[in-house]
């Protein structure tokens, strides 16, 4: 049997740059001045989304954070920092740092060496996740945007080594980083190490992801690519002649407002794509010109007048349409994620992103309670996706 | 377009022309055998422009990745002419590419010709010499780097194209134009488009050197260049009126007489 897990995701976005500020600005990232943020309200929101993770700690709803820099679209910044301060303020559910920007930090040691105090004082509750980043991160962390999936790779087998490694100091000297003297304290809590994570619908990525066992989370990527994803993942299992993985192996992540009535939830959720329609607009050097974005071969596709990747109908029956965001009462929900699960041959990690955009702290709130108490419930003990639809799917 | 060997590699290389032998290591974007400049200079000797690894049809080997690569690559280039006097010139990027190649091979290049050259720290650390090639809207790109952008050769592209792309153009120029942009950010992102230490270094450069400049240079200023100048025994500096960052392109009669004068000399 298997039990879907249910992770809050908020981003801790900042709209309350006026509209036209937003409007004239190339950027609502990287180069916005950040006078447009007042210290007081960024407060609060802190506040408010600490409070909300309480809540999923009381509601058993486990806590994803990330980071992102200098925009209106997130205010953490510095994951560790974050996650540091839930495996303190938290008691019972597990944390997922998704992630610090491991292309970006010029450390890696470092970086374990964060998460390893974090999985120790939130005594083994940590999970560690890693995502590639780019766009306009590589201009705020000034970052070469070229080679990073490489760059990506070699950090993770850095940390991962430094987390397992208990017989005093080893040395690396890597293509990307190097570092004589390797020797953490503290351990971490968890042997051999925490669980790993991985953000990316890139399909050489999930191929490798599938081979060292690692969760594979993809955000938005609706039914086809994310089915594509998972089957990229089962398949090189396969074919390394590795067991094939649980549904634990697969998270997705989607913007979620549960209602009391659907009404309630697609009027309540129509706030949250202000996350798509508002806070990733970005100047052309920072998006299809920056260097190592897409393929060259994409370049014409990307270029040419009129390309666009973004999807035209934001509202919220599209998003469901789509498979991008859960939205309903309960039931309503509950039948959509399993409807999900169905179609991209099984899901074990939904990571619901509620508390974004104009959603306020108080709606958040309200969606996480019916969430703990209606929706959960009913996740649990699912009937396997038998092995043989797998199968038949990884040849689509 | 055809290929040379140059030490352990293959890459692709613009001959035209007869004589002795110039060297032109290009900038952005490989020279342009559409370039007038390129026919006018290739009556006074033979014109040797190779592409650098990542750009044009020459491969980039996964670990080629520094200027420390670029230069010692360029001496392999300058043992394949393997003649004893060899000019070279070398435009914005790869004007960066021929100082440091002077700085450690100067012996065996006869004329160095600098054009626009970037490479170098002037300023104080609050003060960015050289404009951000990939952290810069296109636009303002475009019209930094051009005296009057109407006059780039149709199908030639410099600091800015991204500005200049339309429907019109081939998927395979910009193809191309995607290959050479990423390359080049391999080897220039950080420190953006200079070595810390070079400006000292260039004091070792000793064979004669023109830095020419385009006067309408916003990308990388006259100022700039006359410093760059002064650091270099000897060098002369001279601006070409009319003209951005790429004079070869937009004042090539001026340009061509100009490096002739210096190389013949």
């Amino acid at each position: 049997m298997t039990s879907i897990e249910l992770w809050n995701h908020c981003e801790n976005p900042y709209p309350f740059v006026p509209a036209e500020v937003l409007d004239a600005a190339p950027a609502v990232r990287a180069s916005l001045p950040n006078r447009y943020c007042e210290p007081e309200i960024a407060a609060r929101l802190y506040d408010e989304v600490f409070e909300e993770y309480r809540l999923c700690d009381e509601l058993g709803l486990h806590i994803v954070t990330n980071e992102h820099h200098s925009g209106i679209n997130n205010l953490w910044a510095a994951s560790p920092v974050i996650t540091g301060i839930v495996a303190r303020m938290t008691r019972k559910v597990r944390i997922l740092s998704l992630g610090t920007l491991i292309t970006v930090r010029p450390d890696p040691v470092r970086v374990a060496t964060e998460y390893a105090t974090i999985d120790v004082l939130s005594r083994g509750r940590l999970d560690i996740g890693f995502v590639k980043s780019g766009a306009t991160e590589m201009v705020s962390g000034d970052a070469n945007p070229m080679r990073i999936r490489e760059r990506e790779w070699e950090a993770i087998d850095l940390i991962e080594k430094t987390l397992t490694s208990h017989d005093g100091p080893f040395s690396w000297e890597g293509k990307f980083f190097t570092h004589a003297h390797v020797n953490i304290w503290p351990r971490p809590y968890q042997q051999p190490r925490p669980e790993f994570w991985a953000a990316t619908s890139d399909l050489p990525t999930c191929a490798e992801l599938g081979r060292r066992g690692m969760v594979n989370t993809l955000l938005f990527g609706g039914y086809t690519r994310t089915k594509q994803a998972y089957d990229t993942y089962k398949r090189a299992r396969a074919e390394a002649g590795l067991s094939p993985p649980g549904e634990d192996r697969f998270s997705y992540m989607a913007f979620c407002y549960v209602g009391d009535t659907d009404e309630e939830a697609l009027r309540v959720g129509q706030k949250i794509p202000w996350f798509l329609t508002v806070s990733i607009k970005s100047a052309p050097q920072m998006s299809k010109f920056q260097p190592g974005q897409i393929p060259p071969e994409m370049a014409p596709a990307a270029w040419r007048g009129g390309a666009s990747k973004r999807p035209t109908d934001l509202s919220v029956p599209a998003l469901i349409a789509q498979g991008q965001m859960f939205a309903g009462n309960p039931d309503t929900v509950v039948r959509q994620i399993k409807e999900f699960r169905r179609r991209v041959g099984g899901v074990g990690r939904i990571i619901m992103m509620t508390r974004q955009g104009l959603v306020t702290h108080a709606e958040a709130e309200k969606s996480f309670s019916r969430v703990a108490r209606e929706v959960l419930p009913q996740l649990q003990d699912l009937e396997p996706i038998e092995q043989a639809q797998v199968a038949a799917g990884a040849g689509a | 377009m055809t290929t040379m060997r140059a030490g352990a590699f293959e890459i692709e290389v613009l001959r035209r022309g007869e004589g002795r032998p110039i060297l032109l290591i290009h900038g952005v974007n490989p020279v342009s055998p559409r370039a007038p400049f390129v026919a006018m200079l290739a009556q006074h000797g033979e014109v040797i422009a190779p592409s650098h690894p990542g750009f044009g049809a020459s491969p980039r080997p996964a670990d080629f990745d520094t200027m420390y690569d670029l230069v010692n690559l360029y001496r392999d280039v300058l043992d394949a002419i393997a003649v004893p006097a060899v000019s070279v010139v070398g435009f914005g990027f790869g004007g960066w590419i021929a100082a440091e190649l002077a700085v450690a091979a100067g012996q065996e290049i006869n004329r160095l010709v600098l054009v626009d050259p970037v490479g170098i720290k002037i300023s104080g650390r609050e003060v960015r010499d050289i404009v951000h090639f990939f952290n810069t809207e296109p636009a303002e790109l475009n019209r930094r780097a051009w005296h009057d952008p109407g006059r780039r050769p149709d199908g030639v592209y410099g600091l800015g194209w991204q500005a200049t792309i339309s429907d019109a153009m081939t998927d395979a120029e910009m193809v191309t134009l995607a290959r050479n942009w990423d390359s080049l950010c391999v080897y220039g992102w950080k420190p953006h488009m200079f070595n810390p230490r070079l400006g000292d270094w260039l004091r070792r450069i000793a064979v004669p050197t023109l830095v020419l400049w385009g006067e309408s240079d916003r990308i990388v200023t006259p100022q700039y260049g006359r410093a760059y100048a002064q650091r270099i025994s000897g060098a002369t500096f001279q601006a070409i009126a009319a003209a951005g960052h790429h004079p070869e392109l937009e004042q090539p009669e001026t340009f061509v007489e100009q490096v002739v004068a210096f190389i013949a000399a």
